[in-house]
């Protein structure tokens, strides 16, 4: 399967032979077919995204031994499917910067309660942006239509440090850390991906904001047209061997 | 896929071997001069570019005189030619005679059998002018039938090694753009192969499967010893249909739509030196051969994230999928 060379980055140093894992928030499956590829037992592909799933599982389809070893799953992350302790690897890849301010404390709460003691974490995903990158723009106008048509932003960019802090708090220790990209490709086909998404909820924006996002947004994307810039970082946390660790609330 | 293969291998850009190999860095004059690698176990250090004579094609004898003075300024010293480059062979020859000592020269051929290989190396010879080739290679193997042909009794390769016991050729390869598996059978199958030239760049790397796996390929020479020679590192894609865009106008006589500023070729360059091929092979069009030049006097290694930004920038441009807003 065609596996982008973040995800064999991240994964290389993971032991994936064997273990039971789960992709939060798994998009169109990167994760799941590094997690395959790599020799995973069982992977749990978790999307609230009903088209993401249906693309997921397309993508397994055409292997029965990929297929058999992999489950997609319809669900929100802070409320997974899955049994207490079970998993033994979870990625995160690029998952976060799609979870609001609002909901961060919750997911990972709820991947710690899945996850089993000793388990990986990896979390892959976006430093916030050099304050001279164009596409700042582009993802501004983005959230904030995000923000008033639904009331919470569509990207939130964590420092690496905020997200190593949010789950040393719940017994995980940072691993390694790593840069996957740098700069980070935002190629034509991302903004225009991200102008479609900034578009849709500029549309349930009253008039006459919604109209004057919508106009801003294909402006800027057309102005931006690709760019490389920021970072994309990589870092792996454990989960304490001993099995009772007191989350907290 | 095995662990660890994912197209950015870690040992390759090692600060400490890149700066051992910076020693090789000297400026001569104005003139920077690029580094060399060894050549597999030929004993031979290869220039980091290798030319594509090929380029010598598209100019005049004039022009081609002062392309190969130019080619040599800047510190190549390995050659890459073949009958079937048009005139490339005569065209070569005159600056290839003056300056004989200072070229590692290779050639190929496209025939699979022994007489027409031993014919097609004396034609070479006479069109070079020269009566010595350091390395002769298999020119474009394409089919599994085909190394069955040249490996045979009465097959190319009987007559190569005849020439190399006659002192006629220095050392024996192979080049291809077909499939990896095929030219992995090739490594297993000719004990005395010390070359191999074959495509490599930051989109088949993306691509990732057994298909596209030149790195496979790579790491397979390297573990016999063989030298290895990349080619394609600077293909951005097929050409546009020819409705589209008729023969007639392609502005590059490349078989590929080359990239075709400085920045782009640079990036190009040091992916495929990066990766740790011996050499690169200069694109064929005459217009890009400064430019990759340039490129190569300034190699200084990449480093592992940005081989990765343009493996996975070249993989969303080459085939976007709607609403993939990750990498």
């Amino acid at each position: 399967m065609d596996v982008p060379t973040t995800v064999t980055a991240a994964l290389d140093d993971r032991p994936v032979r064997g273990a039971v894992c789960l992709e939060a928030g798994a998009g169109t499956g990167n994760a799941t077919a590094g997690l395959l590829d790599a020799g995973a037992k069982q992977v749990y592909a978790v999307t609230n995204d009903p088209e993401h799933a249906t693309i997921v599982r397309d993508r397994v389809a055409p292997s029965p031994t990929e297929r058999a070893r992999t489950a997609v799953l319809e669900a929100d992350v802070r409320s997974l499917p899955l049994a207490d302790d079970s998993v033994d690897i979870v990625t995160a890849h690029g998952l976060f910067n799609l979870v609001g301010p609002e909901s961060v404390a919750a997911v990972a709460r709820e991947l710690t309660r899945v996850a089993a003691p000793g388990c990986h974490l990896v979390i892959d995903d976006y430093e916030p942006l050099p304050d001279d990158a164009a596409v700042r723009e582009l993802f501004a106008l983005e959230n904030a239509a995000s923000q008033l048509a639904r009331g919470r932003p569509a990207l939130t960019f964590y420092p690496a440090d905020a997200l190593e802090a949010l789950f040393s708090g719940y017994g995980w220790r940072v691993d390694r850390e790593l840069t996957l990209l740098d700069p980070v490709p935002w190629s034509e086909s991302h903004v225009e991906a991200h102008a479609s998404v900034a578009t849709s909820f500029a549309a349930d924006v009253p008039d006459p904001m919604g109209g004057t996002l919508a106009a801003e947004t294909e402006r800027v994307a057309d102005a931006v047209e690709s760019e490389s810039a920021g970072e994309m970082y990589s870092v792996a946390m454990r989960l304490s061997d001993s099995a009772a660790v007191d989350a907290p609330e | 896929m095995l662990p660890g293969r994912g197209g950015v291998i870690a040992a390759r850009t090692d600060p400490a071997v890149e700066s051992v190999r910076h020693t090789f860095l000297t400026i001569d004059g104005d003139v920077r001069r690029m580094q060399t690698r060894a050549l597999g176990d030929t004993g031979h250090e290869s220039s980091i570019a290798t030319f594509g004579a090929i380029a010598l094609n598209w100019l005049e004898q004039e022009g081609a005189n002062q392309m190969v003075e130019h080619v040599l300024s800047k510190g190549v010293n390995h050659f890459d030619v073949a009958p079937t480059y048009g005139d490339a062979e005569l065209k070569l020859g005159p600056k290839l005679r003056q300056h004989r000592e200072d070229i590692f020269l290779g050639c190929k051929t496209q025939e699979r059998g022994y007489e027409g290989a031993k014919r097609k190396l004396d034609r070479s010879f006479d069109r070079l002018g020269v009566d010595y080739i350091d390395l002769y290679q298999v020119h474009g193997l394409e089919y599994e039938s085909e190394l069955d042909e040249i490996t045979a009794d009465d097959g190319a390769l009987a007559a190569f090694r005849e020439a190399k016991d006659e002192g006629k050729i220095g050392h024996i390869g192979l080049t291809s753009h077909g499939n990896p598996g095929l030219i992995r059978d090739a490594i297993d199958r000719i004990d005395d192969l010390e070359t191999l030239m074959f495509p490599l760049n930051p989109v088949v790397v993306g691509k990732g499967d057994e298909e596209h796996d030149y790195e496979g390929v790579f790491e397979a020479a390297e573990e016999a010893g063989i030298g290895t020679l990349g080619i394609k590192a600077f293909a951005r894609g097929p050409w546009p249909d020819t409705d589209e865009l008729p023969e007639a106008d392609r502005p590059f006589p490349n078989w590929y739509e080359p990239v075709d500023t400085p920045n782009e070729i640079a990036e190009r360059f040091d992916f495929a030196a990066a990766q740790g091929l011996t050499s690169v092979v200069t694109p064929g069009d005459p217009k890009l051969v400064a430019m990759v030049l340039d490129a190569a006097t300034r190699y200084n290694g990449m480093d592992e994230t940005a081989q990765r930004s343009l493996v996975e920038r070249l993989r969303h441009d080459e085939s976007p999928v709607p609403e993939q807003l990750h990498h």
